[in-house]
Order: structure tokens, then C-alpha cells, then sequence
């Protein structure tokens, strides 16, 4: 039997992987095509979306009119560890999530940690994302048709509801299309996104029509901590950015590339994300956006006096969402499966339905936990819980960079992080300070989910581990 | 010349794989097994599901294997994983990128044995191909040095059906296979409170069956340049009182194949099948071709 050490630190031979990916089968060498451009559009159009759609009806009472400063702190913070990622990514030859990345440089255990924190990124995400749907779904009804879902269906227990129905039905429409093998054209995509954009322009356009200095006056009414709180909720609207990172491989020039695109991307976004917000807070008294439901739409209303621009917004929201919520759970199921063929997780996660050819008990099995995350716990809490597993396991790889520069000096990168060691610390210093302002419940509920997947690693994970049954450091486990 | 054979990664029936390899050996075509599995998204948020992919090529490569390795050993065949958004959308990429001119897909597992049964994937197929598309009846097998002998092609007098019964020449001429030219009158009996008794309708088919005869015998000639002048080309009519009576109304043998054209009503070039046509399909009791219009 392998020592507890042996198996933590194990990692998964980049062989085993380029042959499970058929690498060698012909298909592994992508031609280096994307340009700078294409990049850069492709992170814009991976990041924006659903977060602002959602989020400042919860960071503005955290952090007052200064959450624009807030979502330029999300926005560096999640700019330096999408290009410590990079790096990560670019050690590797095949593509995957972060998980992989993981299991291949910094070994099982820190997987496992990772592994943890992608749920919460992708998982809850979905929940989170398919909750604010429910509000903008209210609202479209509200504004259409004149009747709302009744409060108890619409609102998880903590908001005087009992289950939120809406965004149930959500996830259960987008789990019939993943068990169907459904998928999203690019031109679906794009979309999509073009959707999202006009809404944001939508909203920035029509909303300066309310804008009222007076609201600005008491800026940061929280103080620095109300910023850096507020910057820990925002960081769930930058998920998505680190989707560049795993490109590098098809990345023409990744050297000057991948920062070039990292940080367009991010100033694009971060400007049109503070535009937003700008409008929004010199809207109304930051007071008021306190328990406001679908709050872009609210805010709209209340400026231009007339249903219509909000009823649009709240329809490009209800289109776009969808599609994000499709993604992201699409997203988890395909981690599940891969943790289910490492045999970290039992083997019914990585079972394909022969016809459709999707994993369909990984996809029931995480409809059906996203379902209940989304109908009983509250949007506040769970963007929380989004941002700071996202932030974690970002900050452990900025934190596997510098290890694994140190230990393997002479793997060949194809992206190597500029600045070299201020990135990577500036990268986990800015984790840090986020996750250390979130709420202590959402960093005591963290903890104790690091602690069952690490339990969970020790008494399943490390016998099972498919490593540890065939690999080199076989020690008889079963 | 190439023919496109779609095998579903759940590795589904042997019979697409008897038709084309008696189609292969007929016409001395060459075999493209292609199997679909789902392309990956084109944005790939994060590229999360690497492994999930891998494992798909995998799977799909083992059945398309798998495939080549239940197939008759004298067929010149290749191997491919088609990428796509569906299995329907990969066999026509596959079909355009090889320049086929056919494509085989099998019949639907939840149909009946003996016939020809539309599934998702064929129906979809049948509605909307550039080449021909070809199907054998379920639990359809030949023997490993079948050919097609004669092909029999579904003649219905409409406008356009002197193209069928000259594209129908071409591809029997292709194969090798002498050609038929059958017309299914059916009709069922009147009702005995008409008053005209129960062969009421019998001078009508008759009329009918004269008229379909001219008109068949007429396209056969415009088609003749095509066909290989030593055989005398047949002309049958089957008759019964619903669709799969008239059909049983013919004889059938081994090697034979039925072909039927687009509907009319479809668009220009591509396969359509039309409401008739889909009843001479379901019915069929040997493989099928639909061609285009």
C-alpha cells in the first residue's frame, strides 16, 4: 500500500493523458490559428454575462457606490490569476480543467482540492445563476402578463419563500437538453452574446437619464472593507475569464498573446461592468438596492417611468441566462466525468449512454443537487460560495507556478508568467485579501466543504484513484 | 466513387453493414464507415471537458473498428470519427468531404423485422440529403459474396418521375443490376352500401393500370440510352387493397433493391420523401435507395 504521502503527491503521468485525449492518434497537434483578436473576443464573450446581471442588487448594500472600485479590484485580481493559469495550462499538453492541470504538475491531493473548488465554481454557479433567471422571469411575467409566481415558489426559505420553483425548472430543462447530447452552435453563441451586450448598453443608455450626484456623495460609506466585501461578490461576475488561459495551445505567439488578450478582455469588460454600475448607484440611494429582485430591471423602471426598456432587459436577461445555466452545468458534468475515470468519484459519474453518447447519471445526479442548492438557498449566499471556490482554487494554482517552478525548472511552457515572482504573489496576496473580507459564513461553509472532499479523499479517493490501481505506484490498493 | 456508411457508437445492427458491403462488391465502391460522435462546443468555456472527449473519440473509434472488423473481408473500407452536432449533420459532412454518392444508414432498432423502419437519424436523412440515401429492412443479411442483382424502381406516372426511373437506370447500370419498373395500384374495396358491388372499382384500376404501363414504358425509353442494351428492362404492377399488400404483390428475390424518389413537394436536389414514397419504404421487404429530386 502506497504511504498517505506517496498518494497525495502522486500525479498523473502527462503520457497516460495525451493517450486517454489521442494525442498521438493524429488529432492532438492544433494548428496555432487564434490571433490576438479572436482571443480577446472569445474572453470577452466567455466572461460577460449573468454576474452583473445579478450582483450588485447584493454587493451595493455590501460596499455603497464604491463597488465601482470593487470591480476593479475583482477585475486585477481575477486579470493576474488568469495569467498565472496560463502558465499552468501551457506545462501541460492537453487540454482540460483546472483539475487536470492540477493532477498532472501538482499531484492528487491538491487535485482533490481543486476538484472541490471547481464544484463550487461550476456547480453552484449554475444554482446561483439559475436563481437570478428566476427573478428576471418574475419580472418579465410582472411586466407582460400582469402576475407574478406567488413569493413562497419564487424565493428560497431564507427570503420568506419555501422553494424557488422557476429556477428549478431551469435546471431541469437544461439537464433534458445535456441528457439529449444537446449543444450550442457558435452562432448561437454569439448570440448570446450580443444579447447580454446590447441589454448592458441598454440599461447604461437609458438608465444615465436617472443619474442623481446626490447618490454618489456618501461614496464608500463601508470603507475599504465594504470594498474589498463587495469585491469578493463581484468576482463571481469575472468566472469565465480563465477560459482564455486553456487556449494557449491553438494561441498563435501565447508568449505576447495570451496577456495581450487577457488584458483586453478584462478592461473591456471591467469598463462595461463599471459602466453599469456607475449608472446603477447614481440611480438610487445605495440603500435601496437592498432586496431588490432582478435589480437591472427594477432600476430601469424606476428611471425611464415606463415598463417597456425593462421588460426588454428582463427578456434579453431570461434568453441569455438560459444559455449560461446550459454551459455551466454542461461544464460541471464534464469534471464530474473526468474525476469519475481518475476514480476519485465512484465510476457511475464517468457511464456514457451508449446512444446519445452523454454522461447521464453525472448530469442527474448534478441537475439534481444544483436543483436543491438553487430552490433553497439564497442568490447572496451562493454568488459567495461561487466566488470563493473560484478564488481558492485560483489561488492554488497561482501558488502551483511558483512551486512548480521550482521543482520541475525544466518542463517545457509554452506561456511563461510576465514578471516572474510579482505576478504570482500579487495573484495570491489579491485571493487572499478577497476571500479574507467575504462573510464568515461563507468561509467557515468552505472550510468544512474542503474538509469532507479531503475526508472524502482519504477513506475513497486515494484506494480508488485509478493511479494508485495501475499505475507505477501500485501498491495493491483495490 | 464512394459510399458513406453511418455506425452508430452503441454499435448497432450488422444489416447497414451487409448492404454495403454487397453495394461495395456490386458497384466496386469503396466503404467509408464513419461514426458520430458530438463535436465539441465551439467556444469551449475552460475546454472543461477534455477527458469527456477523449473518451468519445475512443468510444467511437472502438465501434467503428468494430464495424470494419464484422465486415466482409473482400470490401475496400476505411475508417472515420466524424465530429458534428449530430449524427445526421456528421454523415452528410463526411458524405460532402468524400465526394460519396451514397450514404447506408441501418434501420431503426425499434422497428419490426423484415421491414425497412425510419429512425431519427434516417428520418432525418430521408429529409434532407444531397446523395441518395440507402436503408435495409431490419435484420436485413446476405450472404458474404452477395451482389444486387436488379434494382426495382417505384414508378408513380408523377411529373418528374422520367428523372427517377433515369437516375434508377444510371445506378442499376452502376451496380451491375438489372432494372424493373414497378407501380402499386392500391385501393381498397368501396364500401358495400355504394351500390356498385365489390369489384366496383376494378374497371378503374384497370384504366389505371393501362395508363401507368404507357407512361412507364415511355420513360423507360427516354432512360434507355443508360441502360445496357442487352436486358430488357421488366415492368410489374402490384396490386392490393392497402400498401403492404400491393408490395407483397410482386415478387421479391435475394439481391434485390427498391428505389424510390422524392417527393415533388420537396426542395430541388436534395432527398424528400414524400408521403407515398414513405409507405413503398415502410413496406419494402428488400434495401431501399431514395434519391433525390
Amino acid at each position: 500500500m502506497a504511504s498517505l504521502r506517496e498518494q497525495i503527491l502522486r500525479r498523473k503521468p502527462v503520457s497516460a493523458m495525451t493517450e486517454e485525449s489521442g494525442t498521438d492518434t493524429g488529432k492532438g497537434e492544433l494548428a496555432r490559428s487564434i490571433g490576438l483578436f479572436q482571443l480577446s473576443l472569445f474572453g470577452i464573450g466567455a466572461t460577460i454575462g449573468t454576474g452583473i446581471f445579478i450582483v450588485l442588487t447584493q454587493a451595493v448594500p455590501v460596499g455603497g457606490p464604491a463597488v465601482i472600485l470593487s470591480f476593479v479590484l475583482a477585475g486585477t485580481v481575477a486579470g493576474l490569476t488568469a495569467i498565472c493559469y496560463a502558465e499552468l495550462a501551457s506545462a501541460v499538453p492537453v487540454s482540460g480543467s483546472s483539475y487536470s492541470y492540477a493532477y498532472a504538475t501538482l499531484g492528487e491531493g491538491v487535485a482533490i482540492v481543486v476538484a472541490a473548488c471547481l464544484l463550487l465554481e461550476y456547480g453552484v454557479s449554475s444554482a446561483a445563476v439559475a436563481v437570478g433567471w428566476s427573478q428576471y422571469l418574475n419580472e418579465l411575467f410582472d411586466n407582460l402578463f400582469g402576475f407574478t409566481i406567488p413569493d413562497s415558489l419564487s424565493n428560497a426559505p431564507e427570503e420568506n419563500g419555501v422553494f424557488n420553483l422557476p429556477a428549478v425548472i431551469l435546471i431541469i430543462l437544461c439537464t433534458l437538453l445535456l441528457i439529449r447530447g444537446a449543444s450550442e452552435s457558435a452562432k448561437v453563441n454569439a448570440v448570446m452574446v450580443l444579447i447580454k451586450i446590447s441589454v448592458l448598453v441598454l440599461f447604461v443608455v437609458l438608465g444615465l437619464q436617472g443619474w442623481n450626484s446626490d447618490n454618489l456623495s456618501d461614496f464608500a460609506p463601508f470603507g475599504l472593507g465594504g470594498i474589498t466585501s463587495a469585491a469578493g461578490i463581484i468576482f463571481f461576475s469575472y468566472i469565465g475569464l480563465d477560459a482564455v488561459s486553456t487556449a494557449g495551445e491553438e494561441v498563435k505567439n501565447p508568449r505576447r498573446t495570451m496577456p495581450l488578450a487577457i488584458i483586453i478582455a478584462l478592461l473591456t469588460v471591467t469598463t462595461i461592468y463599471i459602466a453599469v454600475a456607475v449608472v446603477a448607484v447614481a440611480a438610487q440611494p445605495y440603500t435601496e438596492f437592498e432586496d431588490q429582485d432582478a435589480g437591472l430591471a427594477a432600476i430601469l423602471e424606476q428611471v425611464t417611468g415606463s415598463s417597456t426598456p425593462a421588460t426588454i432587459l428582463a427578456a434579453g436577461a431570461v434568453i441569455s441566462i438560459f444559455s449560461v445555466t446550459l454551459v455551466t452545468i454542461y461544464g460541471q458534468t464534464r469534471i464530474l466525468f473526468a474525476m469519475g475515470r481518475d476514480g476519485m468519484i465512484p465510476a457511475l459519474f464517468h457511464k456514457l449512454n451508449p446512444r446519445t453518447l452523454t454522461p447521464v447519471p453525472a448530469t442527474i445526479i448534478a441537475a439534481v443537487v444544483i436543483s436543491l442548492l438553487a430552490g433553497l438557498l439564497p442568490i447572496k449566499f451562493l454568488a459567495e460560495m461561487t466566488s470563493i471556490g473560484t478564488l481558492v482554487a485560483f489561488l492554488v494554482v497561482s501558488i502551483g507556478v511558483m512551486v512548480l517552478r521550482r521543482t520541475a525548472p525544466d518542463l517545457p511552457r509554452g506561456f511563461k508568467v510576465p514578471l516572474y515572482p510579482v505576478t504570482p504573489i500579487l495573484s495570491i496576496a489579491g485571493c487572499i485579501w478577497i476571500i479574507s473580507d467575504l462573510r464568515a459564513v461563507t468561509i467557515y461553509v468552505f472550510f468544512g466543504w474542503a474538509a469532507v472532499a479531503l475526508l472524502w479523499y482519504f477513506f475513497y479517493g486515494r484506494h480508488h484513484a485509478t493511479l494508485g490501481r495501475s499505475g507505477p505506484a501500485n501498491g495493491g490498493a483495490t | 466513387m464512394t459510399i458513406v456508411v453511418g455506425y452508430g457508437a452503441e454499435r448497432g445492427g450488422r444489416g447497414v453493414l451487409h448492404l454495403a458491403a454487397a453495394l461495395a462488391r456490386s458497384a466496386g465502391d469503396e466503404l467509408i464507415l464513419c461514426t458520430v460522435v458530438p463535436a465539441p462546443w465551439p467556444p469551449s468555456p475552460a475546454k472543461v471537458d477534455a477527458e469527456y472527449r477523449a473518451e468519445l473519440d475512443r468510444t467511437a473509434r472502438e465501434a467503428v473498428d468494430h464495424a470494419r472488423a464484422q465486415l466482409a473481408a473482400d470490401v475496400v473500407a476505411t475508417t472515420r470519427v466524424q465530429h458534428a452536432r449530430s449524427v445526421p449533420a456528421g454523415l452528410l459532412e463526411a458524405a460532402q468531404q468524400h465526394d460519396a454518392d451514397l450514404i447506408v444508414v441501418g434501420s431503426s432498432s425499434a422497428g419490426v423485422f423484415g421491414h425497412v423502419a425510419l429512425g431519427s437519424v434516417s428520418s432525418r436523412l430521408t429529409h434532407s440529403s444531397p446523395v441518395p440515401v440507402s436503408l435495409p429492412p431490419r435484420g436485413y443479411r446476405c450472404k458474404p459474396a452477395d451482389r444486387v442483382t436488379r434494382v426495382t424502381v417505384a414508378f408513380g406516372g408523377s411529373e418528374g418521375a422520367d428523372d427517377v426511373v433515369a437516375s434508377a437506370a444510371g445506378f442499376g447500370a452502376r451496380l451491375g443490376a438489372s432494372l424493373r419498373l414497378a407501380s402499386f395500384a392500391v385501393r381498397p374495396r368501396p364500401p358495400f352500401t355504394s351500390g356498385v358491388g365489390r369489384e366496383g372499382e376494378e374497371a378503374m384500376i384497370e384504366q389505371w393500370v393501362e395508363e401507368i404501363g404507357a407512361a412507364g414504358r415511355a420513360a423507360l425509353e427516354k432512360a434507355g440510352g443508360l441502360e445496357a442494351a442487352s436486358r430488357q428492362p421488366e415492368l410489374v404492377i402490384g396490386r392490393g387493397e392497402s400498401w403492404a399488400e400491393a408490395l407483397e404483390d410482386v415478387e421479391w428475390r435475394n439481391g434485390d433493391m427498391l428505389l424510390v424518389g422524392s417527393s415533388s413537394t420537396g426542395p430541388i436536389a436534395r432527398v424528400f420523401l414524400g408521403s407515398r414514397s414513405s409507405k413503398i419504404v415502410r413496406d419494402s421487404p428488400v434495401p431501399v435507395v431514395v434519391f433525390p429530386r
